[in-house]
């Protein structure tokens, strides 16, 4: 461990030592020019990032526009399915395959009775219901146990175990679970009643290993959840829905994913070794050559951090989460023509886990730079400007194709102006802690109540 | 002061404003996740070779039962 810690401290010295050798060479054709060195670094400085940030915006522009155009195709394919829908396989209601619906708990007494009250209200003929409760210290169980009780049509089993986290939970879940697809969701999410009926037809393809869900935010209730539910609404609308189009879902969100028992257990259940565990599994199934779908009408309500300090907690476990899972996976990068797809689909996670938020930094901390010493505050404006437009041509988009409150387009400024600075400071200084290697725990949020 | 001029400053004290902020977020965040309850030094006894020893609790009877046993001692 000491030793991969000292090879990347050691390369990156090498490449710094690198970068120094260049500026003193350059220094000789100063001082032949009679120029100012200082003047020569700052050049090539601001010319380099000139050049870095032209090149981050040009992919920027490119991811909007590819993820607008399949996520566009994904929902054009998906209104002609429902046109030309003949009628599930399983025709009778009694042959409908079995859904176990598996709920992790780890102290959401605030939340269970309302989430299992939700899912007793599913449509559909076939399920059961496991709740693993993972060593709650709070009235979990016992709230759980009171649901199970008054359930008489959809069985429910309430099972506790020492504390071992969420993936140890979700592969008890698997191992208790009757049915022949599994539902795992969290503990405070919140399901629509067809989730089930809209997922499963989707298993009629043998490919599908896996379905995602839609995430929508419940708690709208201030800027800060505004402005995620326009986050959720994105990132679903437009990223996943044209991943959707080439069946390369690439998370699986926690709070709802539907598998097929089979797969899960192919690939050996959850991971312990990685704080995003949802995207893990993920890219698990990727790598073994399964398609992952979307399904936008199945919804599930969440509760999102209503303060900054929640927000950032949560931020920062999700950046160096993925993170973790893609560096498992790492071997993929610089295996192109053997791996297809899935390679190009890691470098997209990592773009967006590192490169641009570190680049969104950069680009601001560069912009300030030349408005406060050249006085040129305009060029920070134009670039903010820019970013701005594609936010609200995104989010008008998603907005529409997802039938969602208009309002929520005003927060695409809001989202630029301050929300997006923030959390990617947070993202930055998480892929630094991770790069370094220390040592984090899980974080969990404190829960409000308000399913 | 044109509006562009004004815009560009709104948005540089904006952008200076927020980063300050997301790095005293962050280290607020860091020094909320470290304090936590400080471990009790003395709670568990340890055998030699540092294994808790067990702890008997006393096993709860009914009355009616208990009676019964103290009667039978």
């Amino acid at each position: 461990m000491a030793l991969k810690h000292w090879v990347r401290y050691a390369s990156t010295a090498f490449v710094f030592v690198g970068l120094m050798g260049l500026l003193t060479l350059s220094y000789r054709t100063v001082r032949e020019n009679e120029g100012s060195f200082s003047a020569l670094l700052e050049n090539y400085v601001l010319a380099g990032v000139s050049f870095y940030l032209l090149f981050f915006l040009v992919l920027l522009v490119l991811r909007y526009a590819v993820f607008i155009i399949y996520s566009f195709l994904d929902h054009l394919e998906n209104l002609h399915k429902q046109r030309n829908y003949k009628g599930p396989r399983y025709r009778e209601e009694n042959s409908l395959p079995m859904v176990s619906v598996v709920v992790p708990v780890f102290n959401e007494g605030m939340v269970i009775q309302p989430a299992l009250r939700a899912l007793l209200e599913l449509d559909y003929p076939n399920y059961e219901i496991i709740v693993v409760d993972d060593g709650s210290t709070d009235d979990t169980y016992d709230k759980s146990m009171a649901v199970a009780r008054t359930s008489k049509l959809i069985p429910i089993r309430v099972v506790t175990k020492r504390n071992g986290g969420k993936a140890e939970a979700l592969n008890t879940g698997m191992t208790l679970a009757r049915g022949e697809f599994i539902l795992n969701m969290d503990g405070d999410t919140k399901l629509t009643r067809n989730t089930l009926r809209v997922c499963i037809p989707h298993f009629e393809n043998p490919s599908i290993g896996a379905v995602a869900g839609n995430v929508k935010v419940l708690n709208r209730e201030n800027i800060w959840t505004n402005i995620q539910s326009l986050e959720y609404v994105e990132g679903l609308a437009m990223a996943r829905k044209a991943q959707s189009f080439i069946r390369s879902v690439n998370i699986i969100p926690g709070p709802i994913g539907i598998f097929r028992k089979s797969v899960l257990k192919q690939v050996g259940g959850y991971d312990h070794d990685t704080f995003a565990e949802d995207c893990d599994l993920t890219l698990k199934l990727l790598m073994q050559g399964w398609h992952i779908a979307y399904e936008p009408r199945a919804v599930a309500w969440v509760e999102t951090p209503s303060h900054l300090l929640d927000l950032i907690k949560q931020r920062y476990r999700w950046t160096r989460g993925i993170l973790q899972a893609t560096a498992k996976h790492r071997a993929v990068l610089w295996t192109p023509r053997k791996s297809g797809i899935n390679c190009y689909i890691l470098w997209y996670m990592l773009f967006e886990g590192i490169l641009w938020p570190f680049s969104t930094l950069l680009g601001n901390v560069f912009f300030i730079y030349v408005s406060l010493t050249m006085g040129m505050a305009t060029l920070l404006f134009f670039w903010w400007l820019q970013l701005a437009v594609l936010d609200v041509v995104a989010a008008a988009y998603c907005v529409i194709i997802e039938e969602e409150d208009p309002a929520l387009i005003f927060y695409a400024i809001m989202f630029r102006l301050f929300y997006i600075n923030i959390t990617d400071v947070s993202k930055v200084f998480a892929s630094i802690e991770e790069w370094r290697g220390k040592s984090m725990t899980w974080g969990k949020l404190d829960r409000e109540g308000k399913l | 002061m044109d509006l562009i001029s004004i815009l560009a400053t709104v948005i540089l004290v904006t952008t200076i404003g927020t980063m300050v902020i997301g790095v005293g977020a962050f280290a607020a965040f860091k020094l909320r996740d470290k304090r936590k309850p400080s471990k009790a030094k003395s709670g568990v006894l340890q055998n030699q070779a540092g294994v808790p020893d067990p702890i008997f609790l006393k096993p709860y009877l009914p009355p009616e039962l208990e009676k019964a046993a103290l009667e039978l001692e």
